[in-house]
């Protein structure tokens, strides 16, 4: 199944960057220059996924996303912006961005995103059980199971192994996992995410067993059930 | 010349104070003139009733005689006389002939008539009546008296008016002498302040009045123009120094990587510490923009009511592992009463002085966040049991780019306890930081209700 993305970005290198990787990638990419074109083709373009730059000539990012919305279109939209600020960054949220990028970002930062979000509607289904090879998660009983025997895990692990079990086979980023747990839209400067994550790899892998909560070196960690 | 406002503003007052002047002379005249023609008409009537008295009872001759002897008086010069027969003939008087268009009895006239004794004819207001044989006779007074009445006026009115000008000239010179000094006092300093010496004050003379005023207003405008400079200053050196380092670096790097013979191993390990370099300028500026974010105020827009304690709790849970893994424990305590605030910044404030603490906390210890109520204050303060900060350097550690251990190898941007500081000021309240004898104490004051910043 082809998966279309519209690319709404006025810099000619990063529209450039992001055709010519999201192509290589898989996705039947078009791309406009700006807002304006970006709104008639996101209508009526029957596309997957908008990725959208906060600021554009003619029609601003967050106009075009108000637009969209208000029509009733419910396509994904990432947004890109070069405002880091935090307030920035919820405001875009808020007017209905299903998720957004600080520029500048790393390839595989979007890809993971674009993956996750193109993969939501499947996560909306009612779901009893996560599985993941021989690893059981219970979500009525929040008990999990890892070939038989129970793993014992914290609140936070628990989100955080959910968080990565819904997502199996996708990259999850520590900035997916910085915002999708703790709500927090900031770096900090410390490798705080990494501990977390190998705290619940020594209880999730034990040394015997296959590894498979894997790192992704430069991107993040992926829960696996290949290979 | 009426381009400087000086002169205009004493010719502005100088012509009013004229034009005021001759309003006032104009009104005393026609005032004068009324009452001067009033007496002059009253004058006249009583002295046709006079003469009209002598000739009923001393006859024709009688009254000729009275006309005659009020003729050689004089005192009446500007009186005018008129006695005829019943055929017309002048009997007496100072007038060549009876005016032929005056008609005895018709009341008060004004005309033009030759006297006997000049040359010239005068102007005359006059009233006459008939006689019992058809005599007539005619009283007036003419005009040289009341041009000597408005040349008297006119002289007065003249000095009056040189007077107002020169007074007004005078008034006006000082007042805009003490209007265009003050104002030329606060352009000076303006102007000074403008080519860049940002010391210079508005004088204040202690009246207290406007002028005083605006100048007090002006000099805390200058007072915070001068702080932001040097702000700004002091940024922008340590920006230009701080970016130097790894921009010197990345251009050897990328040096290194076009022009030496690598293996493909070395040259990614090159790549990925050229990345790094990058990825530190970047979470440069980042922190740069959120902090002058903060300090410019935006954010306030998002505030709503927010519980301290679990913000502290959440920034405590997500550093627990990083801590136990340097076997360091991290304890809260205290309550905090809701507040006005921005959580997302409070707590990525709160996440930088846990860091903070966390890189100097030995092993074995405590990092205490503990948070306490004031009147209309919250705070959090959050305490280490590290080598802590040598008194002297306790406020310049808040200053942007200010890292005091050079000798760390885990870079920080040098911006995380100036972004805590500008989120504190963004509440209304401050960092304060305290020595703890081991350790540092960082405490984060903010303001419960959030007050309009009064200038």
């Amino acid at each position: 199944m082809t998966r279309r993305i519209l690319i709404v970005e006025d810099d000619a290198d990063t529209r450039g960057f992001l055709t010519k990787g999201l192509t290589e990638a898989g996705f039947v990419v078009q791309a406009v220059e700006d807002g304006r074109d970006g709104l008639y083709l996101a209508i009526d373009g029957g596309f997957d996924l908008i990725i959208l730059d906060r600021m554009l000539p003619k029609l601003d990012g967050l106009s075009v996303l108000k637009s969209l919305r208000v029509a009733g279109f419910a396509t994904p939209v990432l947004m890109l912006t070069a405002m880091s600020a935090v307030d920035e960054r919820v405001r875009g949220l808020r007017e209905g961005a299903d998720d957004y990028l600080v520029k500048p970002f790393s390839f595989d930062e979007l890809t993971a995103r674009i993956e996750a979000l193109l993969r939501r509607p499947q996560d909306q289904a009612e779901e009893r059980v996560l599985v993941c090879k021989d690893l059981e998660m219970d979500l009525i009983s929040r008990k999990v199971l890892r070939a038989g025997r129970s793993i014992d895990l914290q609140p936070r692990e628990y989100q955080m192994l959910e968080f990565l079990m819904r997502r199996k086979n996708r990259v999850v980023t520590r900035t997916m996992l910085l915002e999708g747990l703790w709500d927090y839209h900031f770096d900090p400067q410390t490798n705080v995410i990494d501990v977390h994550i190998s705290k619940l790899r020594r209880k999730v892998d034990a040394p015997t067993e296959h590894p498979l909560i894997r790192t992704i070196r430069g991107a993040g960690y992926m829960l696996s059930d290949e290979g | 010349m009426l381009r400087n406002s000086k002169t205009r503003l004493i010719l502005a007052s100088s012509v009013l104070g004229v034009g005021a002047t001759a309003l006032v002379l104009m009104l005393f005249y026609w005032a004068a003139y009324a009452i001067f023609e009033a007496e002059t008409r009253e004058v006249v009537n009583a002295e046709l009733t006079g003469l009209a008295d002598d000739y009923q009872s001393l006859g024709i001759l009688g009254l000729a005689r009275a006309i005659e002897r009020r003729l050689e008086n004089a005192d009446e010069r500007d009186a005018v006389y008129l006695l005829t027969d019943t055929y017309g003939r002048t009997i007496a008087g100072n007038i060549e002939a009876w005016p032929p268009t005056v008609v005895p009895g018709s009341g008060w006239v004004e005309l033009e008539l030759f006297r006997t004794d000049g040359s010239q004819s005068v102007l005359v207001s006059a009233a006459s009546i008939s006689l019992q044989n058809n005599e007539r006779l005619l009283v007036g007074r003419d005009s040289a008296g009341r041009a000597r009445f408005e040349r008297a006026l006119f002289q007065a009115a003249g000095l009056a008016v040189v007077a107002a000008i020169v007074l007004s000239l005078v008034t006006g010179w000082l007042l805009s002498r003490l209007v265009f000094n003050r104002i030329s006092d606060i352009s000076r300093t303006a102007a000074d302040i403008v080519s860049g010496d940002l010391s210079g004050r508005v004088p204040i003379r202690g009246s207290g009045d406007e002028f005083d005023r605006l100048s007090a207003t002006l000099n805390a405008m200058f007072d915070r123009i001068e702080a932001l400079i040097g702000n700004l200053r002091t940024t922008t050196d340590s920006l230009a120094h701080d970016l130097r380092s790894p921009l010197t670096r990345l251009r050897t790097q990328v040096e290194r990587l076009t022009l030496e013979n690598l293996t493909e191993q070395e040259r990614h390990d090159l790549v990925l510490r050229m990345q790094n370099e990058v990825d530190h300028l970047l979470k440069t500026f980042t922190a740069m923009t959120e902090i002058s974010r903060a300090e410019a105020g935006l954010g306030r827009a998002d505030f709503e009511t927010m519980d301290l304690l679990s913000v502290t709790k959440g920034v405590g849970e997500l550093y627990e592992p990083v801590a136990s893994e340097s076997n360091v424990q991290i304890q809260t305590m205290g309550s905090a009463q809701p507040f006005q605030g921005n959580a997302p910044l409070l707590a990525q404030a709160l996440s930088n002085l846990v860091e903070n603490a966390l890189r100097y906390a030995p092993s074995g210890s405590v990092i205490k966040i503990t948070l306490r109520n004031a009147d209309d204050m919250v705070s959090v303060c959050v305490s280490d049991q590290g080598p802590g900060i040598p008194d002297d350097d306790l406020t310049r550690a808040i200053e942007r780019f200010v890292t005091l251990d050079d000798s760390r190898s885990d870079r920080g941007t040098g911006l995380g306890l100036a972004l805590v500081s500008a989120v504190a000021q963004l509440h209304h309240g401050d960092l304060r930081l305290t020595n703890n004898d081991p350790g540092l104490n960082a405490e984060m004051t903010l303001a419960v209700k959030s007050k309009v910043r009064k200038f």
